[in-house]
């Protein structure tokens, strides 16, 4: 037992307990703005964070008005000025971030604390503004339960147990409010508000790659290992063989080492999907070509790029199937997003003539060497089989080398005849440009190639780093045939994985010299892969089932369940006659677990005197049974034997070494029968 | 003592900021249509929903009380101790008792374990004399969250006496002219001679505690020194010459307490009540009994 000086009455320091739990919730929240703020302002949190801890043991207050105005008009100057506006989300989050510090500092009374965990719960939902991959909602979420936990030690006061109790009962009370989160999350309705504001794209740069393809542009990605998309293959168990090649983006402008989207990538009109083959006649080989289904989760990449193993067959919805055969979301996508694609093995066959000019357009700017080199080709070769395999077998044997950093160069003739030093997009571009130069109708394919399969959840990751280009090639018996002349100078990069990656960072010397050693034992360890598969497969449910749980699932869930129909309003009173049994249900049933056990002799006896009571003889808490039975009995002379032989039995029962064994029904017996006697 | 059946819960201020904080998250989500903040905002509107439930059975098998107040004189403060008893089988936190009548006096106990009890001391200003009811005395408690208020009403019988605020300028009727010259004024404790002990009370200086009692496992007790005893003197309501009935009463009352300190046997003439000299505690506070409980209207 341990009484504490009332809090409300004398109201002047936070307790500590509460305080350094709050304390470690809040630098639980602190992660995702790390990640995207300026630096200054989470700093700034932490620094207040100290100090406010520095000021509390020593009595220190920031008491002056006009010094708390000034922090204040400070802080907001100096948001503004590192974001030059105070709207946009991550200015407005930096603003909130700064006042409450300010108020972490400012705050004194045991009062503000809730005010202070409530303003905790804000910050929660600002890192979720910023971020929502798993890490950050794991951070997050925790942050939430130990500002639980500070909530409730600062309500036990002084009671004893600083840690197991407190976290103990918040354990409780998450673990009592589940259910009630599964069905708010999975019923309550998602009205959609979005029409005041929308989350502007606060991501300085979008991620992954753009609709140019220049020499180093992808180099600058292949350090990323940001997560590009997973991908599952529902229709079969086991992982496709062979190179991976996820299309993204078709580029068919030439300016030499530099390529870009089209001008315009409008869908393809339904007529010239089908059917045309080309002036070759050839048999269409895709009449027999495995199709693969696959379901594919996407991170928000700030662009309009949707991937796909091979050729997309058919748009998806809120996507078009772009000329080139890739897939164009209608809209950025800024949040994750789910779809599912079937893709053909085998290449597009189909050109028409306009595609077939624009797939033959060359800038002017090209020197004469690299002309000479490409009619070098046609000269000995008769059709464009002949000519793809000479320009292969030219990057084959006049000693390229792949490299991730090859130095800043744009020159195809530099590239071609000097430094013969480059990445896949340099092969790809150049060889894209020599085919055009040979004759042959070529385009530049900008996606990814491979990715890591996880063995636990049977899907691939595919990170930025494998950010991959290649070429597409007009043949005339084969349609659009793939040629990677990266895999030619450097066959190993297809199945470039994270782990070689990293292996191969290391060898680089981009990290660490000491730590190499150890990396490279971690990196070959099963345990690693393990565990990274783990965090992946879990990383991948929280994307692909949690996040991906919006507004239009819900429609689906709904649907499937019969309720949809009903309208929102009678829905969320539903939900919440739900919730209210739910709580009744708790509410009975901690009172009967915490209820203490009163003996069946007591309970008897306090019967008996409830009866008594009933016909105008209460017991006084100081009586004895003897002293009331007298008393009982002289008020109720009818009924005195009855009285004198309950108070007796009742005494034997109590105080009697070893009471007869059937003692206590007879006191039942004789309880009951004096209340019913009466009555009549 | 009465108590309601069930305990009420009511929301505290911090609900409104959590309803704020709610909103917040709410519109939020929808703008964005965002689950992960969707998930932030049920877990939090489920954990403030559960802690409802949670609230309420921190009171249950909660009961409470009242003993006996000490009486005090009208402006000091009344010392209420209140025994809170948990007969549950589980802890019980953070219950506060509230006096709602006196200024919402609360006092609060950090934990009960099962089955045990706490005693508490509500201090409270008495504004006038007489005997007063404590009628409510709400038990309540807002453990876990602080959001909810759980609140149980226990109506108590239990009364306490306020006697008249000791004022006046008057000096101490010395009927007994002839002890007049060697009457000193000593008061309690600066005599010489032991006259007995009586119960300590809180804030009395501790070199008169009976020590000696205490190792034996008795209650506090104080020693009373007392210098020789005097003649008695008589304090009459009739001799007073104040309109006001109630400065009478505060004089009265003044002396009665001078009287005492000094040893001098005394006694008290009020309408319709005499109380014949004497000294003591006994006689001290049947005197100021007197005096608190006196109506004017009867004998007017």
């Amino acid at each position: 037992m341990s009484k504490s000086s009332n809090p409300i009455k004398r109201d002047t320091s936070i307790p500590r307990r509460p305080l350094l739990w709050m304390a470690a919730a809040l630098l639980f929240t602190l992660p995702p703005f790390f990640d995207s703020l300026a630096v200054w302002v989470p700093s700034l949190f932490l620094l207040s964070l100290a100090l406010k801890f520095w000021m509390e043991t020593r009595g220190y207050r920031l008491r002056s008005v006009v010094l708390k105005l000034m922090l204040v008009a400070t802080a907001v100057t100096t948001a503004f000025f590192s974001y030059s506006s105070v709207r946009g989300v991550e200015a407005g989050i930096s603003l909130l971030v700064v006042l409450m510090s300010l108020k972490i500092l400012e705050a004194h009374t045991a009062r503000e604390f809730r005010v202070m965990v409530l303003i905790g719960w804000m910050l929660c939902l600002c890192g979720f503004f910023l971020s929502q991959d798993l890490t950050t909602a794991l951070c997050l979420l925790i942050a939430f339960a130990l500002l639980a936990v500070a909530l409730i030690q600062f309500h036990r006061g002084a009671a004893p147990g600083a840690v197991w109790p407190p976290v103990g009962t918040t354990c409780k009370l998450l673990l009592q409010a589940s259910p009630l989160v599964v069905l708010f999350f999975l019923l309550f309705p998602r009205i959609n508000t979005g029409f005041w504001f929308e989350l502007r794209p606060f991501r300085s740069a979008n991620t992954g790659f753009s609709d140019r393809l220049s020499p180093g542009s992808i180099a600058a990605l292949a350090n990323s290992s940001e997560i590009a998309f997973r991908a599952e293959f529902p229709g079969s168990s086991t992982r496709p063989s062979g190179p991976m090649y996820w299309r993204g983006l078709v580029m068919w402008r030439c300016n030499g080492m530099e390529w870009r989207g089209p001008y315009d990538p409008r869908p393809k009109s339904s007529s010239s999907t089908r059917g045309f083959a080309g002036n070759s006649g050839l048999p269409v080989p895709s009449a027999n070509a495995k199709e693969i289904q696959q379901r594919i989760t996407l991170a928000p990449n700030g662009a309009r790029w949707m991937f796909a193993l091979d050729r997309p067959i058919k748009a998806v919805p809120g996507a078009m199937l772009a000329r080139g055969d890739y897939l164009l979301s209608v809209q950025p996508i800024r949040k994750s997003r789910r779809y599912e694609v079937v893709s053909s093995e085998s290449s597009g066959n189909e050109i028409t003539a306009k595609g077939r000019a624009e797939a033959l357009e060359v800038p002017a700017s090209i020197s004469p060497a690299v002309r000479d080199l490409a009619h070098s080709w046609t000269v000995h070769n008769h059709d464009s089989r002949g000519v793809v395999s000479s320009a292969l077998q030219f990057f084959r044997t006049q000693g390229f080398s792949y490299s991730l950093t090859p130095g800043e160069y744009d020159d195809l003739e530099e590239f071609l005849f000097r430094r013969r030093v480059g990445f896949c997009g340099h092969y790809a571009a150049s060889f894209a440009t020599l085919m055009r130069l040979a004759g042959i109708p070529a385009r530049v394919v900008v996606g990814y190639l491979g990715g890591e399969y996880n063995d636990l959840g049977h899907f691939f990751l595919v990170r930025q780093a494998d950010t991959h280009a290649w070429c597409e090639v007009w043949l005339p018996e084969n349609g659009w045939t793939r040629v990677d002349p990266t895999a030619a100078v450097a066959p190993g990069r297809a199945s470039l994985d994270l782990t070689t990656f990293l292996e191969t960072r290391i060898a680089s010397g981009q990290m660490g010299a000491r730590r190499n050693a150890l990396i490279a034992l971690l990196l070959r360890s099963g345990v690693f892969t393990n565990v990274r598969f783990i965090w992946q497969t879990l990383s991948y449910e929280w994307d692909s089932r949690l996040l991906a749980f919006d507004a239009d699932v819900q429609d689906v869930l709904l649907t499937s369940m019969g309720i949809a129909s009903r309208g929102p309003v009678f829905l969320i009173v539903e939900i919440l006659l739900v919730a209210i049994a739910l709580l009744a249900i708790y509410f009975a049933w901690m009172q009967l677990r915490t209820r203490s056990r009163t003996d069946r002799v007591k309970a008897l006896y306090e019967y008996f005197c409830r009866k008594t009571a009933r016909l105008g003889v209460p017991r006084d808490p100081c009586e004895g049974p003897l002293d009331f039975a007298q008393r009982a009995a002289q008020s109720l002379p009818n009924e005195s034997n009855r009285i004198r032989q309950i108070a007796n039995t009742y005494i034997l029962l109590r105080y009697a070494p070893q009471p007869a064994s059937g003692m206590v029904d007879r006191f039942a017996k004789e309880v009951n029968a004096f209340g019913a006697r009466t009555r009549h | 003592m009465k108590a309601g059946k069930f305990p009420l819960a009511y929301p505290t201020a911090g609900f409104g900021a959590l309803l704020f904080v709610l909103a917040a998250m709410w519109y939020a989500a929808s703008s964005q249509n965002s689950a992960a903040i969707y998930l932030l905002l049920f877990l939090l509107a489920s954990v403030f929903l559960v802690s409802i439930p949670n609230t309420l059975t921190n009171l249950a098998g909660v009961t409470l009380r009242v003993e006996s107040a000490k009486p005090s004189f009208a402006g000091d403060e009344v010392v209420l101790p209140v025994e809170i008893m948990n007969t549950s089988r589980a802890t019980r936190y953070g219950i506060e008792v509230v006096l709602p009548d006196a200024d919402k006096t609360r006092e609060r106990v950090d934990s009960i374990p099962r089955k045990s009890a706490a005693r508490l001391t509500l201090r409270f200003a008495s504004y006038h004399r007489g005997e007063h009811k404590i009628e409510n005395l709400d038990l309540t408690s807002c453990y876990p969250l602080g959001f909810v208020r759980a609140s149980k009403r226990f109506v108590s019988n239990q009364t306490y006496l306020v006697y008249p605020k000791p004022a006046g300028n008057s000096q101490l009727p010395t009927n007994h002219s002839r002890f007049a010259d060697n009457r000193v004024q000593q008061g309690i404790g600066h005599g010489d001679d032991f006259a007995g002990v009586r119960a300590y009370v809180p804030g009395e200086s501790q070199r008169h505690i009976d020590w000696k009692a205490v190792a034996r496992g008795q209650p506090l007790m104080t020693k009373e020194f007392a210098a020789e005893t005097k003649g008695a003197v008589s304090l009459d309501f009739f001799e007073l010459r104040f309109a006001n009935v109630e400065e009478k009463l505060s004089q009265l009352t003044l002396w009665v307490i001078e009287a005492e300190r000094a040893r001098q046997p005394y006694g008290l003439r009020l309408p319709g009540v005499k109380i014949s000299p004497a000294l003591g505690q006994m006689h001290f506070h049947s005197c100021l009994r007197a005096l608190s409980l006196f109506r004017p209207v009867e004998h007017e």
